[in-house]
């Protein structure tokens, strides 16, 4: 145990930590600190949250008649293209590696910083980058395809500018995806602190470790299908456009191979980080380590195979659906292994209903309502009248953002106080949580009965029989922004007024908790030893200043 | 009245959740038997799952005289494979389930009466139903109990046609032929929506489907009114006459350069690699589009590509369909 931990006072640390080593605009925008990218990307991401939100509640406020009328179609239609790639390519996809992983994975690994810290800047840059380039799309009109970006429609002539600085901006996004992937991976395999083997990682790595393998397998042909896109447009090569001569169908499978793993790359470091926290805060050992880590792998490997349950009414063969059908209902088993192993985590454990946890315990039912109705839309027979239904948006708003945002704000109070040597106020926390999880379902669950009573996705304008469902939505949809704005003020008041961190406020075992809060620039002031990272055995709440402690600690 | 707990399993399987719209196909009866199933499985596994969070939470919740957890083990292989396999045996079941229903919902099923086929055109924002008689319209209309065969074609980017009371959608794909292949069975007129994103209008690419309780009362709408512009046959003949197709490819069986087209619909034909091949909507398209793809045994690879629009394709594909199957 080091020093720190036992030094209630935070000055005795304050000039060592990473926020202050380096001062300037430049000590950020450089830094090759993997903590400094981490927190980068954090306020670049929220950005893009409070961005891509307000796109949503403008369709909202849209759908609360019928006949539309606060703006028209075309704007309708490019209000949702933007909402949809602002959070999908700019939120959900590097939400939880990049900023909390960035920050996390050396501390958990007991190393100084990733394996390749310019790589990790220059994914931050190719990041922004991509971003700049969405900006851009924004700043001459905007684009109407939806974030599927389908030929022939995405690719006419009259798309104009916008459609190729938005693939433009996917290719760049892409790229940065890959290179966190990579580095994630060589940081695992190479810089496990001495003792520590594949099955003492704590399972967030796991987590991003499945995570890594899809994006450095399925991101490169993101990559090649915009750059072919972007061909397919300024020189008609005949590859996706019927009228040179190509296939629209095509299109679809490369897109879906992979924006269905995406899906992945979304969900596996979110279910990560329900491991840590569900494991720490009942006090308990996960239970079923090894079977939580390989439904990682399991996960991330069933899910290439899949891609083909997106088009099952798009005229593929039979037997083509048939098989993406089947697969597509295995990735059950491994999301029904964890949910089982956290619930029996839970079992006669010592619960401590902090912030993270009440988010854990809204995401399992989340998770849950998620998870489950994917089964209607993985079985051919009951996805042909679902597909491109409400049912569908509400499915997947239920696992990217329900399920994923939910993790991810249990991973933000989670990490918070090692992020910036600050508590929040438990009750703001716990406040947002609960109104965040109302809200939620009160916004997407009317979304499946219309989508079962045969409301198509993506209409500016609906039949009056749904308007019901839509009111409630609106509703919902304001009551999930005020929960997501009190999380946001709970933790921007901490930087003012929260009290000191300790090192380890919530009595948790693996390595990050035993570095300064925040962090020195080393991470480490002596290089660590691998240690078990559920083994709560020994650690005393000495008391609210000084944190949990080791008993025997040297 | 109480109802044994069975029956009310039964029912709630032969049934769906009450909040679904009519069944106006033969797919609606098994798609939503398959829904109900999972419904049903769906429900249970989230009450179990809630129920068991919050009772654990309240059981378990960390207070004075509860400070540490007890010691349980922290796995158990037989546990975690049970709850492995369970799930995989229902997910299973499902996917037996759904293959039967899906299999009756593409196949044809055997019938005495000849199917209706009509050609289905997306184009943004409307869509035209062509009837088999040469009667085009802006609606769709069936006869009830007869089998139906839409083949869909879009003349510019992909839409997708769903009637939530057929409990069906097939997409309408620029360059290729997609079909749906049903019964209805349930009288009345069912909204048309387009469901795949096509651009400003999309929500409003709206038409309806009229299904007729009878043979008579379709055939009394087929005559009324006007024609709206040539029927697929006329345009198809048009085409075949100005492009000079009867060159190489006779009417009446006379051998040319390239094969006659008299009677070929539906016939098995063997091509120069071998291979045999049904001749319907996509060998014709592809034929016209791409000559040298698949070229029949005995005749030279000699014929440019034709390059014709969507609107000539299916008249194309309807004047030799006119010309008579293979007797």
């Amino acid at each position: 145990m080091t020093a720190q931990a036992t030094t209630p006072s935070a000055a005795a640390h304050a000039g060592g930590s990473y926020l202050e080593h380096g001062r300037g605009l430049r000590s950020w925008l450089l830094t090759f600190d993997h903590k400094r990218i981490g927190l980068m990307y954090l306020g670049a991401i929220v950005l893009f949250v409070l961005l891509g939100g307000v796109f949503a509640l403008a369709l909202r406020l849209n759908l609360w008649s019928p006949g539309g009328g606060l703006v028209s179609n075309d704007a309708y239609n490019k209000l949702f293209t933007l909402h949809g790639a602002v959070m999908i390519f700019l939120f959900v996809i590097p939400g939880i590696p990049a900023a909390l992983g960035n920050f996390v994975v050396p501390l958990q690994l007991g190393a100084k910083d990733l394996a390749f810290p310019r790589v990790n800047l220059l994914s931050f840059w190719l990041f922004v980058g991509g971003a700049i380039f969405f900006v851009g799309t924004l700043v001459v009109g905007g684009i109407d395809t939806g974030w599927t970006l389908y030929p022939p429609y995405s690719l006419e002539e009259s798309r104009g500018l916008g459609i190729l600085l938005a693939l433009s901006g996917v290719f760049l996004l892409g790229f940065s995806s890959i290179l966190t992937g990579v580095n994630f991976i060589a940081t695992i395999h190479r810089m496990r602190a001495p003792g520590m083997g594949w099955f003492d990682l704590p399972l967030f790595l796991w987590a991003l470790y499945a995570t890594g393998i899809i994006q450095i397998i399925a991101t490169p042909v993101l990559g090649i299908t915009v750059a072919l896109g972007f061909m397919e447009r300024v020189f008609h090569l005949g590859l996706f456009m019927p009228e040179y001569g190509g296939d629209p169908v095509l299109f679809q499978h490369f897109f879906w191979f992979y924006s269905h793993p995406a899906v992945y790359i979304m969900i596996l470091p979110a279910m990560g980080i329900v491991s840590e926290v569900v494991s720490v805060f009942s006090r308990k050992p996960i239970f079923g380590y090894r079977f939580i880590a390989m439904s990682s792998i399991a996960i991330a490997v069933i899910g290439f195979l899949v891609w083909g349950h997106h088009m099952f009414v798009s005229g593929q063969s039979a037997w083509a659906s048939l098989i993406f059908s089947f697969l597509t209902l295995l990735v059950a088993i491994p999301s029904a292994i964890k949910t089982f192993n956290w619930l029996a985590t839970m079992y006669k454990g010592a619960i401590v209903l902090a912030t993270p946890m009440i988010y854990v315990l809204t995401f399992f039912a989340i998770f849950g309502v998620g998870g489950l109705t994917g089964l209607f839309l993985g079985t051919l027979a009951t996805d042909v009248p679902l597909h491109d239904t409400y049912f569908v948006v509400a499915h997947f708003h239920f696992v990217m953002v329900g399920a994923v945002m939910t993790a991810f704000l249990a991973g933000l109070h989670y990490w918070w106080p090692k992020m910036t040597g600050r508590m929040y106020d438990e009750r703001i926390g716990s406040l947002s949580a609960w109104v965040t999880f109302l809200g939620f379902n009160l916004t997407f669950i009317p979304q499946f009965f219309a989508g079962v009573a045969g409301m198509p996705r993506r209409y500016a304008t609906y039949a009056a029989q749904f308007t019901g469902h839509n009111r409630l939505s609106t509703l919902g949809a304001f009551i999930l922004a005020s929960g997501l704005l009190v999380a946001l003020y709970g933790l921007l008041a901490s930087l003012r007024t929260g009290r000191r961190a300790p090192a380890n406020p919530w009595g948790a075992a693996s390595l990050e908790w035993s570095a300064a809060s925040p962090p020195s620039f080393h991470n480490f002031d002596e290089d660590p030893r691998g240690v078990r990272p559920y083994d709560f055995g020994g650690l005393v709440h000495v008391s609210d200043e000084a944190g949990w402690v080791r008993e025997g600690a040297r | 009245v109480t109802r044994p707990p069975l029956e009310a399993v039964h029912a709630l399987l032969a049934g769906a959740p009450g909040f679904m719209p009519a069944r106006a196909s033969s797919a609606a009866a098994g798609v939503d038997q398959v829904f109900a199933f999972i419904f049903w499985v769906s429900a249970f596994f989230l009450a179990l799952i809630v129920a068991l969070t919050v009772v654990f939470v309240v059981r378990y919740r960390r207070r004075p005289g509860r400070t540490e957890a007890e010691v349980t083990p922290d796995h158990d292989n037989r546990l975690e494979l049970l709850w492995s396999i369970i799930p995989l045996a229902l997910v299973m079941g499902m996917f037996v389930m759904s293959t039967r229903a899906y299999l009756h919902l593409t196949q044809p099923e055997g019938s005495t009466s000849p199917p209706l086929k009509v050609s289905v055109t997306g184009k943004r924002w409307s869509w035209w139903f062509d009837h088999p008689n040469g009667k085009g319209a802006p609606e769709l209309h069936l006869v009830k109990d007869r089998p139906t065969e839409l083949v869909l074609a879009s003349t510019d980017v992909i839409h997708s046609l769903y009637v939530p009371e057929f409990r069906l959608k097939q997409d309408a794909v620029p360059g290729r032929f997609t079909r749906m292949i049903f019964t209805p069975t349930l009288a009345g007129t069912y909204p048309i929506l387009c469901t795949e994103y096509c651009g400003t209008d999309h929500s409003r690419m709206l038409a309806q489907v009229v299904v007729h309780p009878d043979q008579p009362s379709y055939d009394a709408w087929a005559r009324e009114g006007l024609e709206a512009g040539a029927s697929l046959v006329e345009i198809g003949k048009k085409v075949f006459a100005q492009r000079g197709c009867a060159a190489c490819h006779s009417l009446d069986g006379t051998r040319r350069v390239g094969p006659t087209v008299k009677g070929i619909w539906g016939h098995q034909v063997k091509l120069a690699d071998g291979t045999t091949v049904k001749v319907d909507e996509e060998y014709l398209r592809e034929s016209i589009l791409k000559p040298a793809a698949k070229v029949v045994a005995g005749f030279p690879n000699v014929m440019p590509p034709a390059a014709l629009p969507e609107r000539d394709l299916q008249g194309i594909v309807a004047y030799l369909q006119s010309l008579g199957e293979t007797p």
